[in-house]
């Protein structure tokens, strides 16, 4: 049993930020130690927990920290020493802890990182785009997406369960966008304090630093002559996880009656033109794709609910019979397609699948993306699949002012 | 006094002596996160209160090692001139002086790398370790033993 | 979790060390066969201080010669709990499973009955001094109820010997040599002493391995005190410091002699308290003079810079006399 020893009373609709959200979700899984440090925009979730242990509703330890990468550090220690852990970040903090989101991986720390995605700078920029997510891309962490702070709050608690799973013991980031979900409120249906505390359930010790019957050496070094056998298994270990997130994802659906997937698909079934995209994005799309259908185009929206480990075949399952699929990333590339467009044409590479595919650059730093340009984007791709071929360029830059941006010709074009 | 034979032969095992010896494991094997046991399995007693020779120790505790090939020169005890003032215990860097008891047993020569610190602190007159070429017997060694030293002889 | 299966807790807190012969009926948790260079004093010291107690230990350490010497796949050396995460975050590694330690044994799920361990961290003066400065700051702020201790090598020795905020004037280190236009290190050692003090550490002390009544005393000291504890541990290294492997205990003798380490404590910031007063003062030179890093300070025209190393000496000595008899 998870729970605090105070209770909290609450409604069944609330009208929660994101921030709060994970606030709430951690408050609810007793985490034992938040070892954390603030940023924008992920600071509420922090002042949110900080508040509710002021108030004598948390049992475990707050540990305001000095630097992102302490906190990080803070959280494996603890976590090594047999407790349940976890922290939240943005952005640059997520930037400097990075080289530990590798060593908490490697060293099997199920710790739970609430991310509220953030541009990465330079420039310096506070608002919400996938730069941070897409960093996190090779660390070995389990990443799930949320769309609003519902996603937000249902995830996170997830992420306990997923993380600390016998067969799984890695860490996870519940992902969600920068001030549009954590600075947004909307309504939440929130467990009991009783439900939620049940689900995530008593924490698994495994290796305990403090078990002092059988100590244990962790964070060898490791020669050229063991690392990769150690790789391999926490590779292993971290795509078998995706069996472990179907079964936890089928348990909250019992206790909550909300049913999350490991892609989620909407009106892809019948669709000719689908646009793929991740967090507040994807619901915009929903009324885009909603508006294309009135005017008979057969639009649809996919996202990876679980960013990593890729689900490729369930990716290449949802897309095999469209005809156009635009990948749309909200991160600066750096020089190349964007992270989405490679994780999907990836998936489809060695199926007979050929839809016509496109990167969309857009939304950086917190810039909108409208149900209109979605629309435009929509009727672009449907227009390719009109004249049997990608016209243009693979890449470009969609909502920012001055000439066009367009990247990688296609032969013949 | 505990035997010497006793105490150092048990403070080394080889891979044989071993089940399922980590050398023979695949990735499918290892510890996740290549944690590292020290015991085998829980233990049986509290570690300060039991000796290391009596510990369950696993295989890849480091005791299981052999670094005494690192030595060029070697320690070789004379335990008619030993005091047993304990100096070449505490600043031994490898734990490879072995003392039962509040008495010198001898030299664990599995985790000596002869770097000579016991002989440096050995405070007798002639010392009690004298570091020897690697290659002599402890036997020829005890008689070749050097004469005590007068006062102002370095 | 209990402390055994069948041996109960066995005894706890700080051994009874009447004298050397008391010392080594220690049952060691440090393991040889550890990589360590021949002579190295970082391992004399780790034996000496986890000699000390009876205490269940969780032990972490910061990436350096003694984690990588002690901890490399598949063997540990430690006899006991131990965690290194990366180079700047070994404190921050142990101040987390102590905080892990308070939160579990408020939730019950460690018994009131099990004694509580000792979080011990250890690092180098690169990892201390250095990249890990910030992270140890931020421990002593929180104090944390931990031992800190500082392997001071006076250089980043396992990667061959460069040059860290702990390297003294005159040093030669490979990124900062000694050459036909250099001396060698020309920025002074960084005061962790005085700096940890006054960030308010409930204990700060100077040890070294060659003075190991003083060290039990100090240790023993800190593992009674509650908060952050900061030691200073001297460690001659024969292979950065290029002195024969078996003069380990010889070299730190000439240096606690020399006051060049001076032996002190300072509690709660404030109580200063000289440990070690050398019936014979040795002079510096002869310090230097022992090891080779420092040979081309012998050279004529860096005959001042003997002098001013010994003016520093001797004015830190007046300075710590003072303070100590101050009492502030």
């Amino acid at each position: 049993m998870a729970q605090n020893k105070k209770i909290m009373e609450l409604n069944e609709v609330e009208v929660w930020d994101g921030n709060y959200a994970n606030a709430s979700a951690l408050r609810q899984a007793g985490v034992d130690v938040i070892s954390a440090y603030p940023i924008t925009p992920s600071t509420g979730t922090v002042e949110g927990y900080a508040s509710f242990h002021a108030n004598g509703y948390i049992d475990g330890e707050v540990v305001i920290v000095e630097s992102e990468h302490a906190a990080m550090s803070g959280c494996v220690g603890a976590a090594a020493a047999g407790a349940r852990v976890a922290t939240a970040t943005a952005s640059q903090g997520l930037a400097l802890m990075i080289e530990v989101l590798y060593q908490a991986s490697g060293m099997r720390m199920p710790i739970v990182l609430c991310l509220v995605n953030r541009a990465l700078a330079a420039p310096l920029n506070v608002n919400g785009d996938h730069s941070d997510l897409y960093l996190t891309s090779q660390s070995g962490w389990i990443s799930l997406d949320a769309c609003n702070p519902q996603e937000a709050y249902d995830l996170t608690l997830c992420a306990f369960k997923i993380a600390e799973h016998k067969d799984v013991r890695l860490p996870v980031i519940s992902n969600q966008d920068g001030f549009m979900t954590s600075h947004t409120a909307q309504n939440v249906r929130p467990l009991s304090d009783e439900v939620a505390g049940k689900f995530v359930g008593d924490y698994l010790e495994v290796n305990s630093l403090l078990n002092f019957d059988h100590p244990v050496t962790h964070g060898v070094q490791t020669e050229s002559d063991w690392h990769m056998e150690h790789k391999a298994k926490q590779n292993d270990a971290m795509m078998k996880s995706a069996s472990v997130i179907e079964e936890v994802f089928a348990e909250f659906e019992q206790i909550s009656g909300r049913k999350y997937n490991m892609i989620e698909t909407y009106k892809t079934q019948d669709a000719d033109v689908i646009i793929v995209a991740l967090g507040t994005t994807y619901e915009s799309a929903h009324i885009a794709a909603d508006n294309m259908r009135e005017q008979g185009i057969k639009a649809g929206v996919m996202m990876p609910r679980v960013f990593r480990p890729t689900q490729i075949e369930k990716i290449a399952n949802a897309l095999k019979d469209a005809k156009a699929v635009v990948c749309m990333d909200r991160s600066a590339p750096g020089g190349q397609l964007g992270q989405l467009f490679q994780d999907i044409s990836s998936a489809l590479i060695n199926t007979p699948a050929r839809p016509i595919m496109s990167n969309v650059i857009y939304g950086l730093g917190g810039r909108d993306m409208t149900v209109i340009e979605l629309e435009d984007i929509y009727k672009k791709a449907a227009k390719d699949v009109e004249n049997g071929k990608l016209s243009g360029s693979i890449q470009e830059w969609v909502g920012v002012r001055g000439p066009e941006l367009k990247y990688y010709n296609v032969e013949g074009n | 006094m505990a035997q010497h034979n006793d105490v150092v032969n048990n403070l080394y095992k080889s891979k044989e002596q071993f089940e399922n010896s980590i050398w023979d494991q695949g990735w499918d094997e290892v510890i996740p996160g290549a944690a590292v046991y020290s015991f085998d399995g829980e233990i049986q007693a509290p570690v300060v209160t039991t000796l290391p020779e009596d510990r369950n120790v696993a295989e890849t505790n480091s005791m299981n090692k052999y670094v005494g090939d690192w030595r060029v020169v070697k320690p070789v005890w004379n335990v008619d001139l030993c005091i047993d003032c304990q100096n070449c215990w505490v600043y031994c860097p490898d734990s490879s002086i072995i003392s039962r008891d509040k008495e010198m047993v001898g030299i664990d020569y599995n985790h000596c790398k002869g770097c000579g610190i016991c002989s440096d602190v050995c405070p007798t007159n002639p010392k009690s370790l004298v570091m020897f070429n690697e290659q002599i017997t402890n036997e020829d060694a005890l008689n070749q033993w050097p004469e005590k030293k007068k006062k102002g002889e370095k | 979790m209990s402390c055994s299966l069948l041996g109960g807790c066995g005894p706890q807190g700080n051994r009874e060390i009447k004298n050397l012969k008391t010392y080594s009926t220690a049952a060691e948790r440090f393991e040889g066969a550890h990589v360590l260079c021949p002579g190295c004093a970082h391992s004399i010291i780790v034996r000496e201080i986890l000699n000390a107690t009876n205490d269940n230990l969780v032990v972490g350490a910061s990436t350096g010669c003694l984690e990588v010497c002690t901890a490399i796949y598949p063997h540990t050396s430690w006899d006991c709990s131990w965690i290194h995460i990366g180079f700047e975050n070994g404190s921050t590694a142990i101040a987390g499973a102590e905080a892990a330690n308070k939160a579990l044994r408020r939730k019950g799920r460690i018994s009131a009955d099990t004694p509580e361990p000792k979080f011990v961290a250890f690092g180098g003066d690169g990892s201390t001094y250095d990249i890990g400065f910030q992270w140890i700051s931020g421990c002593c702020d929180r104090g944390h109820n931990m031992m800190y201790v500082c392997l001071d090598n006076e250089v980043y020795a396992n990667t061959g010997g460069q040059a860290s905020g702990s390297t003294p004037i005159g040093a030669s280190a490979t990124t900062a040599p000694a050459g036909s236009d250099s001396y060698g290190m020309k920025q002074n050692k960084k005061d962790m002493l005085s700096i940890m003090a006054s960030n308010g550490a409930s204990y700060v002390a100077q040890v070294a391995p060659n003075k190991w009544k003083d060290m039990v005393k100090k240790i023993q000291k800190g593992f009674n005190t509650d908060g952050f504890v900061y030691i200073n541990a001297m460690s001659a290294c024969t292979t950065e410091w290029k002195f024969p492997m078996h003069q380990t205990i010889e070299v730190s003798d000439l240096a606690t002699d020399s006051l060049v380490f001076p032996l002190y404590e300072i509690i709660n910031g404030r109580e200063l308290n000289i440990t070690y007063r050398p019936k014979n003062i040795v002079p510096v030179r002869d310090y230097l003079g022992a090891q080779p890093r420092f040979k081309h300070l012998f050279k004529p025209e860096y005959e001042y810079l003997l002098e001013e190393w010994q003016k520093r000496v001797d004015a830190q000595w007046v300075y710590l006399q003072k303070r100590e008899e101050a009492r502030v």
